[in-house]
């Protein structure tokens, strides 16, 4: 189709990456594909450890030894950024592809003004800005992004401000060259709720503004169903469903993504409903089994899950699951077409 | 800050104190008298000493007594090494030759270690990185004297042939050398090993995450996030290393022949001179402490969590 | 067929049909029957689970470096605590005619041949006074004179100024100038002529592997038992400084509030008083007042002060007194750290008893830094222990440490270095293998500080 071929802003297809431990490999991402396009905010959800973050280096080209990328491509606006040696990607940093991360708190270096690092950003990519112009596009950024007392703040040092404050900074830090994808990982994790709700809600705004696309990481699905256009459900490394918010929301194909459903408070359930945890704990990634790796804390779990990794089943338009369950959904269903359509012959 | 730094003078004096008081009890919990020698003189010399020496008073009035005179500069006299002259006086001779010794050492610790831990965290598994860990675990494994004997027997004429540096301690810069360089060697692999450390500690905090991010060059990234971050550190652990410098001076001096208070010390131990070990205990106890006042006060200047908010902990 | 890419809708469903009929046709018969909970077990125990510890052991051997340091301590254990077992001299015992022998010695024919040599060689021409004068009077009554006492002074003079010149022009030959005349060289460890004789005469004569010093003891057996000292030394400090930090920290730490207060201030007064200095002082102290008390009775404390040495004594008294401040911040520290989490508000809610909870909840996380720490502590006291007894406040005669026997051997450096260097290596080489072991060991038991 001729939409399909307009070119995306990231393409990611087949991402492995490897963690080389003296206890072996890793295989924290085994095999993922998704796509961003332009104003678009992609969710990421999953549990801690399971490939989430690692994924989201690889694209920025942080990944730290002994991590490593083993197979499959990641293109941002058609050019390989696997093919891109580290001075590039240097570049690559902060003007196209910025990165705001979990915690607030550490994330900003304590010895330096929040000026002083905002402004540093800018300086990186632009050489030729001068001082003043940099300091007046750092204290634009921090209005922008909800920051009063501008100039005040700007001679002040991290352990001064709010964690929410801090945030905010990191966004506008994050945003300060005008990157065309923003990965966000965590970014509201260490917040108060009402914060929380804040920073989405700026986010939201500067993306629409800025026609960026936005990668949300997070194990919150509630925020995900705020600010999110389409998600990738991760579980061990592997992509276990993909699709539009709504689908999975209202009719999710993987019991991973049920479970997770199941055990998120939500403010329209009845009172006596009760919140239903998911049993279990992850799979040791050192040593991964060879089918399902949820097969042992899904409740549905079939003798063939053990044994074998299920294929993905496309479940709608872009929608898509990895199941056992969705497997032998099609496989009945094409019997009974078969035999309906014998019949009709 | 301000706060901070009264609470931590308070602890200094009230720990300057202690050491003041603890010298004092554990000098009076001797046994028998200073008076004991070879010759056991008469009750009434005895008598006539402790009048002199007041130390026929009950202990409490002494140890006040003695804490004024300390306060006034009197750390009482030398009762064996040299005959009723002042310690003070004593000490005023020979800590000039220890100080100097030391700080010298210090300096060159730190000019050397710093810069070598700071190559060894970036060379991190790398043979360079592999060959200064075993440096500077050995220099930690060997002790003073070890060091120094070494240096005394190869570069003073122990091997034939070889005598870059007089075996006797003159005065001439040429005789510092050696002394300085058994001294520094081991605060210098001490702080390497604290600054690689704590550079590498620095190197994995999320802020440098935070500066890749932004697509700084590599070299910005090391020597404006990674370094001073990793310095502050080692600065607390200068006061310590203040302290050990002082102390191991005893024994550089003794290889070495050299007149400084650390020898003086260890011979007045020796010879049971009760006021000479009290006084350059005392006297040592303080300077080290108000180093480390120094040492943490400065720490906390260079450090902004601390600077400008108040109090701190 | 040609419509192999018709799909097919199955509800919401839209996989390829082909895909649907090869997963169909590879799957097995009973693949979609629900897998037993037993199934689901072994799934996950077929993956292997490994333990702190066999983890931890896992990541140290595969330390190289720490296992030569492992290999190196084990080595100098023996060497301290069996070494004198085999070796038939004592520390203290002064063999006679052994005095001061060297690292190496000729075999017994060699020195026979050698003192043979010499006496060849050696002009038996030149006379003393006295001999010349008995020389001359004998002369003068085979002549049937008799010598005035003019003469005999003039011999006598004559003969002294003779000695005086050969002195000085003949040199004497000595034995490292006759071996080499006599191309014979030195073996190894050293034996006295006394001992070469027996050995010779076919008894066993232990060598003295490292030489004798000038009181004609054994080096080698001082060694070892310097050696054993040190570690004895190090290993009770350590666990001295682990008790009272221990015991410190954990009621610092759990009790918290006043009591933590003031606990934590005395730390602080502690951390910044110059412990080297104190410990110099009590030794200066301590020791008339212990040697007071050992002379004082016949019971098993006195005993005890005899065995140990006063300097000993209060050397453990200093690092009672001041070592473990390090140890108690650490435990104190993780057990803040560890008093917030839930498990152990859960135990407190089921009325678990503090010991307990401290035993049962709290130890079990923080082993791992202690291990490392009290381990780290045994180098660090072996140093100080050299340190004072080097400087004379130490281990006192007649027990022997390495520190003591290399401050004997400094005023004969430049004649004997061997005797300060074997000493001191041995000594570098212990505390160095602890202290690579010890680091080996902190980033085995602690993989979040390996860098």
């Amino acid at each position: 189709m001729s939409e399909d071929k307009k070119q995306k802003l990231l393409e990611v297809k087949n991402l492995h990456v490897s963690f080389f431990t003296p206890a072996g490999e890793v295989k924290a991402v085994n095999g993922i594909s998704y796509d961003v396009d332009y104003d678009e905010v992609m969710g990421i959800v999953g549990e801690s450890g399971s490939g989430k973050s690692v994924e989201a280096y690889s694209i920025i080209g942080l990944l730290q030894s002994p991590g490593k990328v083993m197979e499959g491509s990641i293109t941002l606006e058609g050019e390989d950024m696997l093919a891109k040696t580290s001075s590039e990607m240097v570049d690559y940093r902060g003007s196209q592809v910025a990165m705001i991360f979990q915690n607030p708190m550490t994330c900003l270096n304590p010895v330096y003004t929040i000026g002083n690092q905002l402004t540093e950003a800018l300086r990186a990519h632009d050489k030729s800005i001068s001082k003043e112009d940099a300091d007046k596009r750092a204290m634009e950024m921090l209005e922008q992004v909800g920051i009063n007392n501008v100039e005040k703040r700007m001679k002040q040092y991290p352990h001064e401000l709010s964690g929410g404050m801090r945030q905010r900074v990191m966004i506008a830090m994050g945003l300060i060259c005008h990157p065309k994808l923003l990965i966000a990982d965590e970014p509201t994790t260490a917040l108060d709720v009402t914060i929380q709700a804040q920073i989405l809600e700026l986010m939201k705004e500067l993306q629409k503004k800025n026609h960026m696309g936005i990668i949300f990481i997070t194990h919150n699905l509630g925020v995900v169903a705020e600010v999110c256009d389409k998600v990738s459900v991760m579980y061990a490394g592997k992509m276990v469903e993909q699709g539009p918010v709504d689908e999975i929301f209202y009719e999710p194909g993987h019991p991973y993504t049920m479970g997770l459903l199941r055990s998120m408070p939500r403010v329209d359930a009845e009172s006596y409903e009760r919140l239903i945890p998911i049993e279990g704990s992850p799979v040791d990634m050192l040593n991964p089994p060879e089918g399902c790796p949820f097969a042992p804390r899904c409740e549905h779990a079939m003798k063939v899950c053990l044994q074998k990794m299920p294929p993905y089943v496309e479940l709608g338009d872009n929608h898509r699951a990895a199941c056992w369950l969705r497997v032998q959904d099609a496989i009945e269903a094409q019997k009974k077409e078969g035999t309906e359509g014998k019949k009709n012959e | 800050m301000r706060k901070y730094t009264i609470r931590r003078i308070f602890m200094a004096v009230v720990t300057l104190l202690v050491v003041a008081c603890l010298t004092f009890i554990l000098m009076n919990a001797i046994p028998g008298n200073p008076w004991l020698s070879e010759k056991a003189p008469s009750q009434a010399t005895i008598d006539a000493l402790n009048a002199k020496y007041g130390l026929d008073q009950p202990v409490p009035v002494q140890m006040v007594k003695y804490l004024g005179n300390i306060l006034h500069g009197d750390f009482g006299t030398s009762i064996k090494m040299q005959k009723n002259r002042a310690v003070l006086s004593i000490i005023m001779e020979m800590f000039p030759v220890s100080a100097k010794i030391g700080s010298i050492a210090l300096l060159w610790a730190v000019l050397v270690g710093v810069p070598l831990g700071c190559l060894a965290a970036f060379k991190r598994g790398t043979w360079v990185d592999s060959l200064l860990r075993i440096v500077c675990t050995l220099g930690i494994s060997m002790p003073g004297f070890v060091v120094a004997t070494i240096l005394l027997h190869t570069l003073c004429g122990g091997i034939s042939g070889v005598k870059v540096f007089p075996a006797l301690f003159d005065g001439s810069a040429k005789s510092y050398v050696l002394p300085c360089l058994a001294l520094g060697f081991y605060p210098m692999c001490y702080l390497s090993r604290q600054t690689r450390t704590a550079m590498l500690d620095s190197i994995n905090q999320e802020y440098i995450k935070t500066a890749k991010a932004k697509g700084l060059k590599n070299n910005k990234i090391i020597f404006k996030h990674a370094l001073r971050n990793a310095l502050i550190p080692v600065i607390t652990y200068l006061g310590p290393q203040i302290a050990f410098t002082l102390c191991g001076g005893l024994v550089v001096e003794r290889v070495f022949s050299i007149p400084g208070l650390g020898r003086y010390f260890i011979q007045s131990i020796q010879n049971r001179d009760y006021p000479v070990i009290m006084g350059t205990t005392i006297f040592l106890a303080t300077f080290i402490i108000i180093m480390n006042l120094v040492v943490d006060l400065c720490y906390k200047l260079v450090d902004p969590r601390i600077n400008l908010s108040n109090g701190g902990h | 067929m040609a419509e192999n890419k018709r799909y097919k809708k199955f509800g919401s469903l839209q996989p390829n049909v082909d895909d649907i009929m090869k997963w169909n046709a590879e799957l097995p018969e009973n693949a979609f029957e629900p897998a037993t909970s037993e199934e689901k077990e072994n799934f996950i125990q077929d993956r292997k689970s490994v333990s702190y510890w066999k983890d931890a052991w896992r990541r140290l051997r595969k330390n190289t470096v720490a296992m030569v340091a492992l290999a190196i301590i084990i080595i100098l254990t023996l060497f301290a605590f069996v070494g004198p077992m085999v070796v038939p001299y004592t520390y203290k015992q002064q063999i006679r005619g052994s005095e001061a022998l060297g690292l190496s010695h000729y075999t017994y024919e060699d020195i026979q041949a050698i003192h043979a040599y010499i006496e060849e060689h050696t002009g038996t021409g030149v006379l003393s006074p006295d001999e010349a004068v008995e020389q001359a009077r004998a002369e003068a009554e085979a002549n049937g004179k008799k010598l005035s006492r003019i003469e005999e002074a003039k011999i006598r003079a004559q003969a002294s100024v003779n000695a005086e010149s050969s002195e000085a022009e003949e040199e004497t030959i000595t034995e490292s100038q006759a071996a080499k005349e006599l191309g014979l060289k030195k073996k190894p460890f050293g034996y006295s002529e006394k001992e070469l004789e027996r050995k010779a005469s076919g008894e066993k004569v232990f060598p003295h592997v490292f030489g004798t010093d000038d009181q004609g003891r054994d080096i080698m057996v001082r060694v070892m038992v310097g050696t054993r000292v040190s570690i004895t030394v190090g290993i009770c400090a350590a666990l001295l400084v682990l008790i009272i930090g221990a015991v410190y920290g954990s009621i610092s730490g759990y009790c918290g509030g006043a009591v933590d207060a003031v606990m934590q201030r005395i730390v602080e007064m502690i951390y910044s008083i110059p412990e080297m200095l104190i410990i110099l002082l009590l030794s200066a102290t301590l020791k008339p007042a212990l040697e007071q008390f050992q002379n004082s009775g016949n019971g098993i404390l006195q005993k005890l002060v005899t065995i140990l040495g006063p300097n000993l004594i209060s050397m453990f008294i200093a690092f009672g007194l001041l070592y473990w401040v390090t140890m108690s911040r650490i435990i104190r520290g993780q057990i803040l750290q560890l008093k917030q989490q839930e498990y152990v508000t859960a135990a407190r809610a089921l009325g678990a008893k503090g010991g307990r909870i401290i035993r049962r909840h709290l130890l079990p996380n923080c082993i791992g830094q202690i291990v490392t720490t009290t381990f780290l502590q045994i180098p660090s006291a072996i140093f100080l222990e050299s340190f004072l007894s080097f400087v004379g406040v130490g281990v006192s005669a007649p027990l022997t440490s390495l520190g003591s026997m290399c401050s004997e051997a400094l005023s004969g450096l430049n004649t004997y270095p061997y005797r300060l260097f074997i000493p001191a290596v041995i000594l570098s080489l212990m505390i160095l293998s602890l202290n690579l072991f010890g680091d080996g060991l902190r980033d085995a038991l602690d993989p979040r500080l390996k860098k």
